[in-house]
């Protein structure tokens, strides 16, 4: 048999194959979220049916007004926001400090194997240091139950990332722009400022973003360390229950209400995160 | 403008066993004005004493003057020199007339003045049109021009171009050179260009310096260097096609001195006021250097002759290799020769044309 398929129409087959391959991602992708979003908008007995429905029967708009019921709610979203935004600006300036020494003196700053033991520290897995940590900070003038405690833990994580992204991201820049300014007349501090900066501009901004998100959502040692003078959103979206039933809605109503700041900054961000994350990928 | 005096520079990477010696002793004076060109292949030391000129490398032992100010431990911005990029180091942020302002700008020069001077530069490299552009949209050409620019628009004490041209295809290269040699004459400042290309430090340099393995080998102009070579490395690196290297020994012979080649059937002539030179140095076997623009092909009464294998025809002049015994010559040819390979070939040699070299140490003996 000879194939009679003229070539358009095999192209057509793939393209066709490719979209209902991309559709039956979207649908794996979304379709938490869509139930997320449903749950939300659900009443408490709703949540509860053995099967369960997939759209609401009844808007539960209160849902949203309910999660704040409790006013301390809200003062959580902004403990989890400072301690995500002092934590990434500490990792970005102590990040981008370090990860410039890196890619520039590299024998100076201990070299290879040092920049790799900075990597390393995100390989354990962080629930071994939990307890030692939490006796750590225990022992400190502010205790356990503080912004600044889960500020300086959250930099074991993110400064080894933000220095090593840095560093890569300087390593790119090219040196001779430097030298051209300090032989223009410049200051290596303000060369670095004005020429070496701009550059990197973009892949700090992305570092910042991971960072950020991480800080933002983390679980695990917030719900060990903090809980009384401070609160993040994280670990109060546990707290919705009422006796021994789980608030189905209500935690997915507050954690829709947590995920505006992240995407919000994630929209206005994105063509930095874009061209940061692919800088070092594409070269001239 | 200054005098550039560096005497007995080293420059050392690395410590110990492991240390990488780049500049070996290097002695080398620039007159105020002059263009003095570095050149040498790749990885001779010229860049790193370049670097250690305008301060972006350490030295390691040593010493630089410009005028009577030792500069060794002065910082760059502190030495007052101005220098164009291999890689032109445009910033990519600014615009070309900011990156032209740029080092006005940090010598606190008033805003109108860094525009008038930038657009003067601009009008003398023919970069107006480009003035509010930024480099990554600029061609390699137009960088090229930016970066000098850069350069030019302060009054260093010395300018350095590094590599300059090695990015940059023939016909453009052609014009900068032009553009290069001009600038020069008219504004007579030191400057010191870094090449690996001969044609581009001939035809630029008032004096070229030659480098090979962290040591500088001759200092002269195009006819020292070309004419008298200090040692077989300068008649080989400057000089296209290559000088053919003969393995030689002395004969003397009824009161005349004569040079036989040990591989082939091939006698050169000493002239008579050469002969001392041989004698003062004593030995009896030598390297003869002949450079292939000074064998002319003729018809007979030649003093070499050989078969022909390949005749290369190359627009305004043919190469011609000719092979006799072990030694394989090459001669330039005008374009229409017709010689096919196997076929005999007779060429004249002027006696004063013989280089004659120590074979050891491969310098010039007379």
């Amino acid at each position: 048999m000879v194939d009679q398929t003229r070539p358009e129409d095999r192209w057509r087959h793939v393209r066709v194959l490719f979209l209902a391959f991309l559709g039956l991602w979207l649908l794996f992708t979304l379709f938490p979220l869509y139930f997320m979003i449903i749950t939300a908008l659900k009443t408490t007995a709703e949540t509860n049916l053995t099967v369960p429905t997939f759209w609401p029967e009844i808007m539960a708009f209160g849902n949203f007004a309910a999660v704040f019921a409790e006013a301390t709610n809200f003062d959580a979203l902004v403990d989890s926001f400072v301690i995500a935004t002092i934590n990434t600006l500490l990792s970005l300036f102590l990040g981008t400090l370090a990860g410039y020494a890196f890619a520039r003196f590299p024998r100076q700053a201990g070299g290879e194997n040092l920049a790799f033991w900075i990597l390393s520290n995100r390989m354990f897995p962080p629930v071994a240091i939990l307890v030692p940590m939490f006796f750590l900070f225990d022992s400190t003038p502010w205790g356990t139950d503080s912004i600044w405690s889960l500020v300086i833990l959250y930099l074991v994580f993110n400064l080894p990332l933000a220095t090593w992204l840095m560093m890569v991201f300087f390593r790119d820049a090219p040196r001779e722009l430097e030298e051209a300014a300090y032989l223009d007349g410049w200051t290596p501090l303000r060369a670095f400022m004005r020429i070496t900066l701009p550059l990197v501009l973009p892949g700090m901004i992305s570092v910042a973003m991971l960072c950020w998100i991480f800080a933002w959502n983390e679980y695990l040692f917030a719900n060990l360390f903090v809980g009384t003078d401070v609160r993040t959103y994280t670990i109060v979206i546990p707290t919705f229950t009422h006796g021994s039933q789980t608030l189905w809605n209500l935690q997915m109503a507050f954690s829709l209400i947590a995920m505006i700041p992240p995407v919000t900054l994630f929209i206005l961000l994105r063509r930095y995160m874009v061209r940061g994350l692919s800088l070092g990928v594409v070269k001239g | 403008m200054s005098n550039v005096t560096l005497s007995k520079v080293n420059k050392i990477y690395g410590t110990g066993r492991m240390g990488v010696h780049a500049v070996r002793d290097l002695d080398l004076a620039v007159p105020n004005g002059e263009f003095m060109a570095l050149l040498g292949p790749s990885g001779c030391g010229k860049t790193s004493t370049l670097r250690m000129i305008v301060g972006l490398e350490p030295i390691t032992s040593g010493d630089i003057h410009f005028d009577e100010v030792r500069v060794n431990d002065l910082e760059p911005r502190e030495r007052n020199v101005a220098m164009a990029f291999e890689t032109y180091a445009l910033y990519p942020n600014f615009t070309v007339e900011e990156n032209l302002a740029f080092p006005l700008e940090v010598r606190g020069v008033p805003p109108a003045d860094r525009r008038r001077r930038a657009r003067e530069l601009a009008e003398l490299l023919r970069i107006t049109e480009i003035l509010s552009a930024k480099p990554p949209v600029l061609s390699g050409g137009q960088q090229q021009r930016v970066s000098l620019g850069r350069a030019l628009i302060r009054e260093p004490a010395v300018f350095i171009l590094d590599e300059v041209m090695s990015h940059l295809d023939a016909h453009l290269k052609f014009q900068m050179l032009f553009d290069l040699k001009r600038l020069h004459q008219e504004l007579r400042r030191t400057m010191i260009y870094v090449t690996h290309d001969q044609v581009e430090a001939l035809a630029l340099a008032d004096r070229v310096a030659v480098m090979s393995n962290a040591e500088l080998q001759q200092v002269g102009d195009r006819n020292a260097l070309y004419n008298r070579p200090a040692n077989m490395f300068v008649a080989d690196f400057i000089g296209e096609p290559p000088t053919t290297f003969i393995p030689v020994e002395r004969c003397d012979h009824a009161g005349s001195t004569r040079l036989h080649a040990t591989g082939a059937d091939l006698v050169f002539d000493v002239a008579a006021e050469r002969v001392p030179g041989l004698d003062a140095h004593g030995g009896r076997k030598f390297m003869v250097g002949i450079r292939p623009q000074n064998l002319h092909l003729c018809d007979d009464g030649a003093t070499i002759g050989g078969k022909i294998v390949i005749n290369e025809y190359l627009g305004e002049r043919s190469i011609l290799s000719i092979v006799t015994g072990d030694v394989t010559l090459q001669a330039l040819a005008p374009p229409e020769t017709r010689m096919t390979p196997g076929e005999h070939a007779c060429f004249s040699l002027d006696p004063r044309d013989v280089m004659i070299f120590d074979t050891e140490t491969g310098a010039l003996v007379t």
